[in-house]
């Protein structure tokens, strides 16, 4: 890196690739390398293994990718890495209880919420943080929460009853 | 897929945004919330050396009911109660925009300066190579109206229209400093798909103003999509009145997605101010509406339906601004 670069880096306004990320992920802080072109979506899976978050369209289009930032679903193939240094990562690894499965899970696998399961991790980021921010919310709430998850098993029925039951049983 | 490599610069003020921006006249991108870009430059479309980030640049956020700054979140700015019940018709445009998850990242800036879009455009690279690249990005030639000069890739962004019609303003900021213009005439009438604003390069969007009658005024948005989530529009017609009982005092009508820009109809609607808007008035606008919009087939409906329905459209727009004002 030219040493310009590197000097600016120092207060913060250059992201060059020997800069260094620090981020929270599922409550573990991760203090690592990362180049400006790097996804968080990349990062998470490739970098730290954590598959459970899935590539779909790549483009914003399907949220199987949705993760927390910060509380706030957002939609990790669309974000770049650096953009989040030092904000809190949630995947579906970290909603997920250390033991068995949340409220929203046990609702999804009861009510055949799923069926491929390719979308569902993103379903769950994006429901947890619904019901997160509403705790009762109406059917057209849910409908709209998820307008940005594509499923193509499922039909969506299975998945907003899954919702709603689990909000009536309460996280 | 992979971004290639970029330089990232974060400033944190408008200044320093501006003269990075300068310094790298044709070689960066400003990003904002990135849904637009970021897909952009993953497909390999114009992309540049060096993105200037503005998640940090202080004056650039901030919602009240008279400024929206151009890094508004536009989810954030839907769940601003005090907004919401302001401008019931900005709430309707903004729900109409992409999903929740996009708007969770998408902002009111990149929105109003969304890249124009065409389906020779937005494509891979693997098959913009396949089919020879456009003028647009890499190549030559339009594959829309084949000539040489003109692109016609469609602005498709929900937003404009709406504030066009409650005659927002817009602060740009630059290296001469900063300067506000009607949202209408940041959009060049003489431009094209390519060069499409009346911003110097390296200009920067920082805020939109709403006049102060922009709250008595009774405003809507329909959008026509294929699918009722995450679609561009196909076209979308947003209308603003202001009445007193029957009498118009005031109508303003515009229309996005179909042309290289959004535009007003001023000289359809400024005739109806101090009359009746009767059914008939309605009818004959649709119609003027109509005989001015030139769609092309460059977006997934063809272009002589769309053509139809921007008459549908402002018909029904027009007629719910009409009938929610004499229920209000």
């Amino acid at each position: 890196m030219p040493s310009r670069a590197k000097g600016a880096a120092a207060n913060g306004a250059e992201a060059t690739s020997s800069s260094s990320l620090k981020i929270t992920v599922n409550g573990l802080p991760i203090d690592r390398p990362c180049p400006p072109e790097r996804i968080l979506l990349d990062l998470l899976r490739e970098d730290l293994d954590l598959t459970g978050t899935k590539r779909g369209c790549d483009l914003g289009t399907c949220g199987c990718c949705t993760v927390l930032v910060d509380g706030r679903p957002t939609l990790s193939c669309l974000t770049l890495a650096r953009l989040v240094d030092r904000r809190s990562i949630t995947t579906i690894e970290g909603v997920t209880p250390v033991h068995g499965l949340s409220t929203l899970q046990r609702a999804f696998v009861e009510h055949g919420a799923t069926q491929c399961g390719f979308c569902t991790p993103g379903f769950l980021v994006t429901a947890t943080a619904l019901l997160e921010e509403r705790p009762h919310p109406t059917r057209s709430e849910i409908i709209d929460a998820i307008s940005g998850n594509l499923c193509r098993c499922t039909g969506y029925t299975k998945i907003i009853e899954a919702i709603e039951a689990a909000a009536r049983e309460g996280r | 897929m992979h971004l290639d490599p970029f330089e990232l610069s974060q400033p944190t003020t408008i200044e320093e945004a501006v003269r990075l921006r300068a310094e790298h006249v044709d070689g960066s991108d400003y990003l904002a919330g990135g849904t637009d870009l970021l897909p952009n430059y993953k497909m390999h479309l114009n992309v540049r050396p060096r993105l200037i980030a503005l998640g940090n640049v202080a004056g650039l956020d901030g919602i009240s009911l008279d400024r929206i700054g151009a890094m508004a979140r536009l989810a954030d700015l839907e769940r601003d109660r005090a907004f919401a019940s302001s401008y019931p018709g900005i709430g309707e445009a903004i729900r109409e925009i992409a999903t929740p998850l996009v708007r969770a990242s998408g902002t009111v800036g990149g929105n109003l300066l969304l890249e124009t879009r065409c389906f020779f455009f937005n494509q891979s690279e693997f098959w913009r190579a396949s089919l020879g690249y456009c003028l647009k990005a890499d190549g030559d030639r339009c594959h829309v109206v084949p000539q040489k000069e003109k692109c016609y890739a469609t602005f498709s962004g929900d937003l404009a229209p709406t504030l066009e019609v409650l005659d927002a303003e817009v602060e740009i900021a630059g290296a001469d400093g900063r300067r506000r213009v009607p949202l209408e005439r940041l959009y060049d009438a003489q431009g094209d798909g390519i060069h499409r604003h009346h911003m110097a390069p390296g200009e920067l969007l920082v805020a939109v103003y709403l006049p102060k009658d922009a709250r008595e005024r009774v405003a809507t948005y329909l959008k026509l999509r294929v699918r009722p989530s995450f679609d561009f529009p196909e076209l979308g017609v947003a209308a603003a009145g202001r009445f007193d009982g029957d009498r118009v005092l005031g109508l303003r009508l515009g229309l996005g997605g179909v042309e290289t820009r959004p535009r007003r109809f001023d000289e359809l609607t400024d005739p109806v101010v101090g009359s009746r808007l009767s059914d008939e008035r309605i009818r004959a606008i649709a119609e003027g509406v109509v005989r001015q919009s030139r769609p092309v087939h460059n977006t997934f409906l063809a272009p002589e339906y769309r053509k139809r329905m921007v008459g549908v459209f402002v018909r029904r727009a027009l007629t719910k601004v009409r009938d929610s004002a004499r229920v209000a």
